[in-house]
Order: structure tokens, then C-alpha cells, then sequence
């Protein structure tokens, strides 16, 4: 459905034609295709030109009858050609225009206002200034508490400032600051099972690798740094000496240590064992939202609604979603349980409950089947459950 | 369908005004120029006819009709001029945010998917394009700029157009409908259209603030003058309007009442608001609402609002309450027809393979793979992160997700 190839967009087409059209001049035409009608420049020269004829005509004492009527009708056909082009500039930006209506089919829904409540409105102005801070534009962010007359949230800024005092030193190339942070949190990033400190001594390393003539300074870094680290990384540390043999052909033997992903990964991997650290999100929260807001939720709820409108159903809009959207694993954040009986979401008070055979029910559920027998004849599989079913936690 | 296939219909979906700003504001830069060219050519060939019309009669002396046709060649040498500013200084710009813009959609439209770096560029750029739209419309001006010339994002994003609203509005509560009329004017074709009757009403306030004035005179030339074009969609209103010629401002007739209250202008102020967005085909919320809007509803859960602390997931957005769990109480519940079990330590979802596992007291479930890595450093026993419980890795219970 999506046009995917840039030749094939009939917006682009039409703005070449339209760029053409209104180009002023005629030398500033670049392409071949004729144009019906001369430049609107060229018209107006040329208009010029029979006026200033004219006007010596005149100046010279010539009777007005001999030039005034040529004067007249080169007006008119300079005026005409004028106005043929503007049609043309015309047609070309309703052909636009209707290229647009076609690629965008459906307007965007018109919802009464959003997060005006002053809580809401309050939760958003905090966030969006969190936001400009974690991603590193304190001096937006700066403006912004200005413009907003709020108060500045030192902690956060504090951190973050360090965070990207530490990241802009990755980016260009020094790790020291990086390191040292490593270093200085060695015990929780090894909870985190996070390989932070030997990823960023293993870009240093294939950084030496790829500068150094000798691999004499390459493996003093590497008799130096990877000892500690070996016991966690031993067949990795493996690769990275044999990659000493094979320098040249370090791109087709090694391609991941060649590509600079390897060395752009340890700046995420810093960012998001550093927001782990400060009890942050892994992912920007206001990128996470939007990202899939602005990915096909929005599009998809509406068709939901719609659905819903249409078939006049009691659907209440503002209490659960008509469809379910689809997440990627990433954006998992929750376990969800519906019951398989019911088909109705777990809650607190409807909590899942396991019987005997290890299937899950909602309670409810549970006590529809019991029927105050003290019981249950699993559903999925032949066990009878005698116990009480048991709370499970997701 | 693929986690992570960039859905592109719906993805669009959000960029029709981005598309849509700069063509409009190209056909009002048209329209500029077919004015300037109306008048002059015009003119000059008012000029012509009478001079031909004087060489006939034979009443042409030579100097006045050099310092005619001098006239003549000044009009088509400023009119020269000023479209030569026009294509330069607007025109050709405009053309190069279309462009950009038109490349940007297909540039994104060119990808699959949402893991490839050039869409992680693009979707941050689309956050702070967002951003930008919601800061100008909540009078955040400065930070919308800054934000702007921070990221080198002038082209993507459209603040003079929301200064111009801006501007076109402040006259209105000047009580100044000469502004939106030039405005009306400038979107003449876009407007039509829409079918918007903004200009009508902009019309008929002025005609309403003549009466107030007790101008009556002038009130029935206006109405004469501009009213004829709409007589044939608003008679009624027009017919109606018409009594106020007879009618103080302290009239007790409801309906002339009507129109001489103040609050009229506010109304028009709104109106003129909406017909300027939705002419951009801009909704009437900041796209970041609706963006937020949606993405919070798609992953709003109870347990994110559970008393318990232990259903929180610091990564969720909507856990957080003091942020965008705050926002989030504005918006639907996501709706699961479907289970999904998210492991709380590896954050995997779980299926046949990497199984559910309970601890047979306290009943905390984990994944099969976080379990078993748990028990392999620590001979065999495995313990439950949220509430301590220990025991071997043989006493946890599988666990059966239909
Ligand atoms: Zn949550």
C-alpha cells in the first residue's frame, strides 16, 4: 500500500512539474520538458521592451495612430501569456493537492482536550522537561523552565549532566570517564550481569588494533586490562588476541569487531546501565509512548472506535481499548493473564489461582467450577483438584 | 506480523499536517502573486486602452503620452520586482521544505523496520517535532525555538506559521477582524474548499460592531457590499442580521441580543483558530497528546496502578505515576484477549519453552531460563527476588498458561 520507491511518488513528480512551472526565469529551468507558456520573466521583458519602444516612439514625435495600436496588442499577448502560466501553476498545484488527498486518505481524529487537568498538565510539563534533561539538551531544558516558570529538578539534572558529561567523552573516542564510572560501580553492574567494563575495555582495544603498526602496544593493553575480566569472558578475550594474526584481514575474519557498532553499543550500553544505576528506564520514556502512539496505535484505535460507532455498540470509550494493540517483546512490561474460561483479565480481586495439575484459572472462574464442592475438575487436562487452588503472582 | 515491521499507513496517519503546511503555504504565495499581477497587468492595460482610445480621438500629445506610457513601464518594472522577491524569498524556499519533507516521508516509507538506525533517527527527529508543535501551542515559543535551532530542524517544523495564528488571534481580541479577513483573503482557495464560512462571520461581526457604533448608515453599505456573495447559504442568518439596523445595543430581543454580545468574539476567535488548523490539516490537540494519547493507552494495565510496589516495572512508562502514569489516567485501558507471561528477571515473555515456574509457597512465577541460571551459580537452589522465598530448583512448580 505504501509507495516505497521515491521515483514512483506522485507528490515528488508533481513538485518537479510545479518547480518548473514556477520558476521565474527561464534559465532556471533545469529540465527539458517544455512549459506551454514562456517564463513569467521572460513575458514581462518583453512587455518592458514594447513599452520603452513606445515611449521613444512617442519621445521622437511620432504619430501616436502608428505605434499605439501595436503597443496595445502586445499588452494583451504579453498579459495573456502571463495568465496562461499562472493557469498552469494553477492546475499543477490542484494535481498537488489531490496527490496529497490520496496519500493521506484519513484525517487525524479530533479528540476534546487531552491532559488539561492541572495534575495532567502538570505530570506532562515534568515530563517533557525530564525528557530535554535525560536526552542531553539542558539548554532547552533551561528555556523551558524559564518559559514555564517552573522550578528546576536539580537531582535529575545532576545526574544527567554527569551522564552525558561521561557519554560525550565515549563519543569522542575517551573512555576514561566511562571506565572509571565502570569501575566505581563494578558490584552492581555484576548483579546487572551487565558486561559494561569489558565491552568498553574491548573497543579500546580493537581501537589500538586498527591504529597501531605494532601489535606491541595493542597486546601491553591487553596484558594489562583483560586479566580480571577473564573468568566472565574467556572465549571473547580469545578472539580478540587471535584478531592480533590476522590485522589485514581483520574486516572478513572478524567483521564484528571491524564494524563500528562495536564501539557506538558500549555508549548504549553505558546509557542504560547508567539509568538502571539512578532507578531511570532503560528506554526514554517519551520516545517509548510515543514511538508507539504515533506507530499505528493511534490509526488502530480509531479504526476500533469506529467499528465500534458503527455497529451502535455500548462499547464505553474511555474505560478499555475496543481492540488490542500489538507490542513488540520490548514493550512487554507487565505480565497480562486473561482467563482461559472466562476470557476475562486477571485483577486483584479476580486474582490467577493454579490448581493441582499447575493450570491457571481466575478465581472466579475457579469458583464457578467448584460449586462449593471442594472440587475441581481441571478444564484443560483430566486431574481433579481436592486442595484449594493456589494464588500465583506474574 | 514481525515486533518490530514499521507499520507505515498508520505511521502517516500522523504526518498529513507536516505534509500539508508548506503546500498551503506555497498556494497562498501563488495567490500573492496572481494579486500583484491582476493589479498591475491590469493597470497597464487600462493604460493601453486609453491611450488608443485618445490616439483615435486624436486628443494625444506626445508628452503626456510619454509620461503614460512612463507609468505603464514603472508598474510592469515594480511588478518584475516584486515577483522576482516573491519566487526568491518564498517561493524557492517553500519549495525546499516541500521537498524536504516529501524526501523525509519516502525516506521513512523506504524502510521495514523500526530496528533500523535510520528510523531511530527519524522517530527521535519526530519526538522533537512533536515537541516543537505542543511548545507553540501551549505559548512555549522560546523553547520551541531553541529546540529547533538545537537540532537543525527549522525546515521540519512550523513556527511561523503558529505565530501568524498567533498574531491573527491577538487582533481579535483587539477586537480587529481585519487581520482574519486578510487572512481569509491569502487562503482564499484552500478555505473554499474546506467550505468554511469563517469569512462570513468575520463580515457579519463587522457589520454588528458598525451597528454598535450606530453607524447605520455605513452598516448598510457594508451589508450591501459583502453580504451578496453569501446570500445564498446564510439568507437566513443575513435576513436576521439585517433587524439590527433598527436595534440598539440594549435591545431586550433575544436574538439581536445575540448578536451584539461580546462573547461573539470569542467564538470567532476559536473559529478562526480551528479553520486555520484544520486548513493544515492540523488536529485540534498537539500531535504529542495524540501520540501520548494512544501509546499510553496501548500499555495501560491495572497492575501498573497496584498498591503492591512489586507489580511496578521501572521500565513501563506508565508506572510511572508522577510522570506519564499521571497522563495515562485520562486515557482507555489497553484491551488482552490473549495471556502473555512476562518474566520479572530476564523481562523475556515466557512460551513452551522458557516455561513458567512457581515457588511452591509464596507462588512468584519466573522463566524457566532465569531460574535454571539461578540455580546453576548457586548449587541448585534458586530464590525468589520479590519475597526471599528459597528452595531447590526441583521444588518449583511448572506452571500451565492455556
Ligand atoms: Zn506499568
Amino acid at each position: 500500500m505504501a509507495q516505497t520507491s521515491k521515483e514512483a511518488d506522485p507528490l515528488l513528480k508533481e513538485l518537479d512539474k510545479l518547480e518548473r512551472l514556477s520558476s521565474f526565469t527561464s534559465s532556471a529551468i533545469r529540465s527539458t520538458t517544455k512549459t506551454k507558456s514562456p517564463s513569467i520573466s521572460d513575458s514581462l521583458d518583453s512587455l518592458i521592451a514594447s513599452l520603452k519602444d513606445a515611449k521613444q516612439a512617442a519621445e521622437t514625435g511620432q504619430a501616436p495612430e502608428e505605434y499605439v495600436g501595436g503597443l496595445s496588442s502586445a499588452v494583451d499577448d504579453r498579459k495573456r501569456e502571463v495568465e496562461e502560466r499562472q493557469k498552469e501553476i494553477h492546475s499543477s498545484l490542484a494535481r498537488f493537492g489531490r496527490a496529497l488527498d490520496k496519500k493521506f486518505p484519513n484525517p487525524l481524529p479530533s479528540y476534546s482536550p487531552l491532559f488539561t487537568s492541572p495534575k495532567a498538565a502538570a505530570a506532562l510539563e515534568h515530563t517533557i522537561v525530564s525528557h530535554f534533561i535525560r536526552t542531553g539538551s539542558f539548554s532547552v531544558a533551561e528555556t523551558f523552565l524559564k518559559e514555564s516558570e517552573m522550578e528546576a529538578p536539580d537531582e535529575l539534572r545532576r545526574q544527567f549532566v554527569d551522564m552525558h558529561r561521561i557519554l560525550t567523552a565515549l563519543r569522542s573516542q575517551d573512555i576514561g570517564p566511562a571506565l572509571e564510572w565502570a569501575i566505581a560501580h563494578r558490584d552492581a553492574l555484576r548483579s546487572r550481569m551487565s558486561p559494561l567494563e569489558f565491552h568498553i575495555h574491548r573497543s579500546q582495544y580493537l581501537r589500538l588494533l586498527l591504529s597501531q603498526p605494532t601489535p606491541h602496544l595493542v597486546l601491553r593493553y591487553a596484558r594489562r586490562n583483560f586479566p580480571a575480566l577473564y573468568a566472565a569472558h574467556a572465549s571473547e578475550i580469545q578472539r580478540l588476541l587471535g584478531a592480533v594474526a590476522f590485522i589485514p584481514r581483520l574486516a572478513s575474519l572478524y567483521p564484528d569487531f571491524a564494524s563500528p557498532n562495536i564501539h557506538t553499543d558500549v555508549e548504549a550500553m553505558f546509557a542504560r546501565d547508567y539509568c538502571a544505576m539512578v532507578g531511570m528506564s532503560r528506554e526514554v520514556p517519551l520516545r517509548v509512548v510515543g514511538d508507539i502512539g504515533g506507530g499505528g496505535a493511534l490509526a488502530r484505535i480509531e479504526k476500533g472506535n469506529k467499528v465500534m460507532r458503527d455497529r451502535k455498540s455500548e462499547w464505553s470509550q474511555t474505560d478499555e481499548l475496543p481492540i488490542e494493540i500489538p507490542l513488540p517483546p520490548r514493550n512487554r512490561y507487565h505480565s497480562v493473564f486473561a482467563c482461559p474460561v472466562s476470557k476475562e483479565q486477571s485483577t486483584e480481586d479476580n486474582p490467577p489461582v493454579m490448581l493441582q495439575c499447575g493450570h491457571v484459572l481466575a478465581k472466579d472462574s475457579w469458583r464457578k467450577l467448584e460449586k462449593g464442592a471442594g472440587r475441581v475438575k481441571c478444564p484443560y487436562c483430566p486431574v481433579e483438584s481436592t486442595s484449594p487452588p493456589h494464588r500465583v503472582f506474574f | 506480523m514481525s515486533a518490530t515491521r514499521i507499520d507505515h499507513a498508520g505511521t502517516l496517519l500522523l504526518e498529513q499536517p507536516f505534509a500539508r503546511i508548506p503546500y498551503e503555504q506555497f498556494r497562498k504565495t501563488f495567490r500573492t502573486s496572481q494579486k500583484h499581477i491582476e493589479r498591475e497587468l491590469g493597470a497597464v492595460q487600462a493604460a493601453t486602452v486609453d491611450l488608443v482610445k485618445r490616439a483615435r480621438e486624436g486628443t494625444c500629445d506626445a508628452a503626456e503620452t510619454a509620461r503614460a506610457i512612463d507609468g505603464m513601464i514603472a508598474r510592469a518594472e515594480g511588478l518584475k520586482r516584486k515577483l522576482s522577491e516573491l519566487h526568491t524569498n518564498t517561493t524557492v524556499p517553500v519549495q525546499a521544505t516541500i521537498r524536504r519533507r516529501l524526501e523525509d516521508l519516502a525516506m521513512v516509507e523506504s524502510l521495514s523496520s523500526t530496528d533500523d538506525p535510520r528510523f531511530e533517527s527519524w522517530a527521535e527527529t519526530r519526538l522533537d517535532r512533536w515537541l516543537v508543535d505542543w511548545a507553540l501551542r501551549n505559548g512555549r515559543e522560546e523553547t520551541a525555538r531553541k529546540l529547533a535551532q538545537e537540532k537543525g530542524i527549522e525546515k521540519l517544523v512550523d513556527i511561523e506559521l503558529f505565530a501568524e495564528v498567533r498574531s491573527v488571534e491577538e487582533a481579535l481580541n483587539r477586537r480587529s477582524c481585519a487581520e482574519a479577513l486578510a487572512w481569509c483573503s491569502d487562503n482564499k482557495m484552500g478555505l473554499r474548499k474546506m467550505k468554511s464560512t469563517l469569512e462570513f462571520e468575520l463580515r457579519l461581526q463587522e457589520y454588528i460592531e458598525l451597528n454598535r457604533a450606530g453607524r447605520t448608515v455605513e452598516a448598510m453599505a457594508y451589508a450591501n457590499k459583502h453580504f451578496a456573495s453569501w446570500l445564498e447559504t446564510h439568507n437566513h442568518e443575513i435576513m436576521q442580521s439585517m433587524g439590527l439596523l433598527a436595534c440598539k445595543p440594549t435591545t431586550s430581543i433575544a436574538s439581536y441580543k445575540r448578536l451584539y454580545d461580546s462573547q461573539r468574539w470569542t467564538t470567532l476567535t476559536t473559529n478562526f483558530r480551528l479553520a486555520a488548523y484544520m486548513l493544515h490539516a492540523l488536529p485540534t490537540v498537539p500531535l504529542l497528546s495524540l501520540a501520548l494519547y494512544a501509546g499510553l493507552a496501548s500499555l495501560k494495565l491495572p497492575t501498573c496502578y497496584e498498591r503492591d510496589a512489586k507489580a511496578k516495572n521501572v521500565d513501563c512508562p506508565v508506572c510511572d505515576e508522577r510522570g506519564l502514569g499521571e497522563l495515562a489516567r485520562e486515557v482507555p485501558w489497553s484491551h488482552h484477549v490473549n495471556s502473555v507471561i512476562v518474566c520479572r528477571i530476564t523481562g523475556k515473555i515466557m512460551d513452551d519453552e522458557n516455561y513458567p515456574m512457581c515457588f511452591p509457597v509464596q507462588g512468584y512465577v519466573y522463566s524457566r531460563e532465569a531460574m535454571e541460571a539461578m540455580a546453576a551459580e548457586n548449587n541448585g537452589r534458586v530464590t525468589c527476588r520479590e519475597t526471599k522465598e528459597t528452595c531447590l530448583f526441583s521444588e518449583l512448580r511448572k506452571v500451565f498458561i492455556s
